[in-house]
């Protein structure tokens, strides 16, 4: 099939305007047509994919799981706000007022800041050569975290007391952060927040492990 | 009576357009009855997670049906995400509607049953298995698109995947949905639309195949 651009700018926005533009254009080119049809074979099949069924045992069985759970993890009602609770915010609202001000008078002469990003600009492949660092390291921290996982499965499989379940609930909340986070990366390979944030995850996920292999020690 | 292609098209514009709008006026009405049953829930009473079962479930069980494939997995994920809000329901900060949040806990327990289900059989899946694909009833006379998009979407990106389910199948505006993706409602648009062009994409090289197949 031949490229033709027009399709995917038209239909981008979902704009009536642009459908009707899409429409008359269609009409002329034969590859948008046919992607037109199928695009419309798509919406109209969509719906189609709903599924219903019974299960009339199911809330009798969320239910039991609910009443099941432990004691220590029933919601606890949340706290009441302290009197003071706008304190810290005032503080910190007049500690950004006091940084700002710094800023205005300590901030660098306009030559250094053009001298600074002139050679950021200049140095790209300095920021990429250390970002292949901590990638490396990085996959080397995965890896040592899965052999550690690995020694940990068998217990988590077929947990035998209530801190292993509970072990085994933290692991997946961590992973699902993890994933998450490895997503939101992949789109913005350079942003350190996320990858400090990503080290957190790992360190709290290898300290669960460890505290679950301990727990099969003892 | 039988619409022509052209107006077809224009009614779901149009009734996209409305259920965007729809989502907007009718947060104000439901956000009272959401806010109560948000504070039950946060007391930890059982009878306000039955009422957000009673209202949400259906639903859930369909989404989580199309993203893990069989019904026994679409349940246990039901189950898993209603022990999940019960037990943080008291941390929620309600930044989020309770219902849009509850599919957000939804949506990330499917995947993370997608993540050790690959794990358990040590080769990766390219989405979900279709087991029972005839066991759950279709609301709708059953289109002949129906088992090629089933197939050809458990090959989507997760984000796109559940952009298109939630949106397109179980009827969610664009910002709910980025709400429960946690992605602005824009992004919900650009998902949906890549997850559209794939689909495309996919279908089309699918029917070349059955083509080259029968001659």
């Amino acid at each position: 099939m031949s490229d033709c651009r027009r399709f995917e700018k038209m239909t981008r926005r979902g704009d009536p305007q642009r459908w009707r533009e899409l429409e008359a254009h269609a009409q002329t080119c034969a590859e948008c047509r046919q992607r037109l049809d199928m695009w419309r074979e798509i919406d109209q099949a969509a719906p189609t994919l709903k599924k219903t069924w019974e299960s009339p045992d199911l809330w009798q069985r969320i239910e039991s799981a609910i009443v099941r759970s432990s004691p220590s993890e029933m919601p606890a009602p949340a706290p009441a706000r302290p009197r003071f609770a706008w304190l810290p915010l005032a503080a910190a609202a007049a500690l950004f007022l006091v940084a700002m001000i710094g800023l205005q008078v300590f901030r660098p002469s306009l030559g250094e800041r053009e001298l600074l990003t002139a050679r950021s600009y200049k140095d790209p492949l300095l920021t990429e050569n250390a970002l292949s660092d901590v990638e490396r390291s990085e996959q080397r921290y995965v890896a040592a975290i899965d052999r550690l996982s690995r020694l940990a499965q068998p217990k988590l499989k077929e947990p035998a007391t209530p801190l292993l379940v509970s072990y085994r609930e933290k692991l997946l909340l961590l992973d699902g952060a993890i994933a998450d986070l490895r997503t939101q990366l992949d789109q913005n390979r350079f942003n350190t927040h996320l990858r400090r944030e990503l080290l957190a995850m790992y360190q709290e996920k290898q300290r669960t492990l460890e505290q679950v292999v301990g727990e099969v020690k003892s | 009576m039988r619409l022509a292609p052209e107006s077809e098209n224009w009614l779901c514009v149009f009734e996209r357009e409305r259920r965007d709008r729809l989502a907007g006026s009718d947060r104000a009405q439901v956000s009272d009855s959401e806010a109560g049953l948000l504070e039950a829930c946060r007391r930890g009473e059982v009878s306000a997670f039955e009422r957000l079962y009673q209202t949400h479930g259906s639903r859930m069980k369909s989404l989580a049906m199309n993203l893990l494939g069989n019904r026994s997995d679409a349940e246990d994920a039901v189950q898993e995400t209603f022990l999940k809000i019960y037990r943080a329901a008291s941390t929620f900060r309600g930044g989020a509607k309770l219902s849009t949040w509850t599919y957000r806990v939804l949506v990330n327990t499917c995947y993370d049953l997608l993540r050790r289900r690959a794990r358990r059989t040590e080769a990766p899946e390219a989405g979900a298995p279709r087991e029972d694909p005839g066991a759950a009833r279709v609301p709708e006379a059953d289109h002949p698109l129906r088992l090629d998009l089933e197939a050809s979407l458990a090959s989507l990106d997760p984000k796109r995947r559940s952009a298109f389910l939630l949106f397109e199948v179980e009827g969610f505006s664009h910002r709910e949905v980025g709400d429960i993706l946690g992605v602005p409602e824009g992004k919900s648009r650009t998902l949906l639309f890549e997850a559209k062009r794939e689909l495309q994409r996919l279908l089309f090289r699918r029917a070349a195949a059955a083509t080259e197949a029968r001659a």
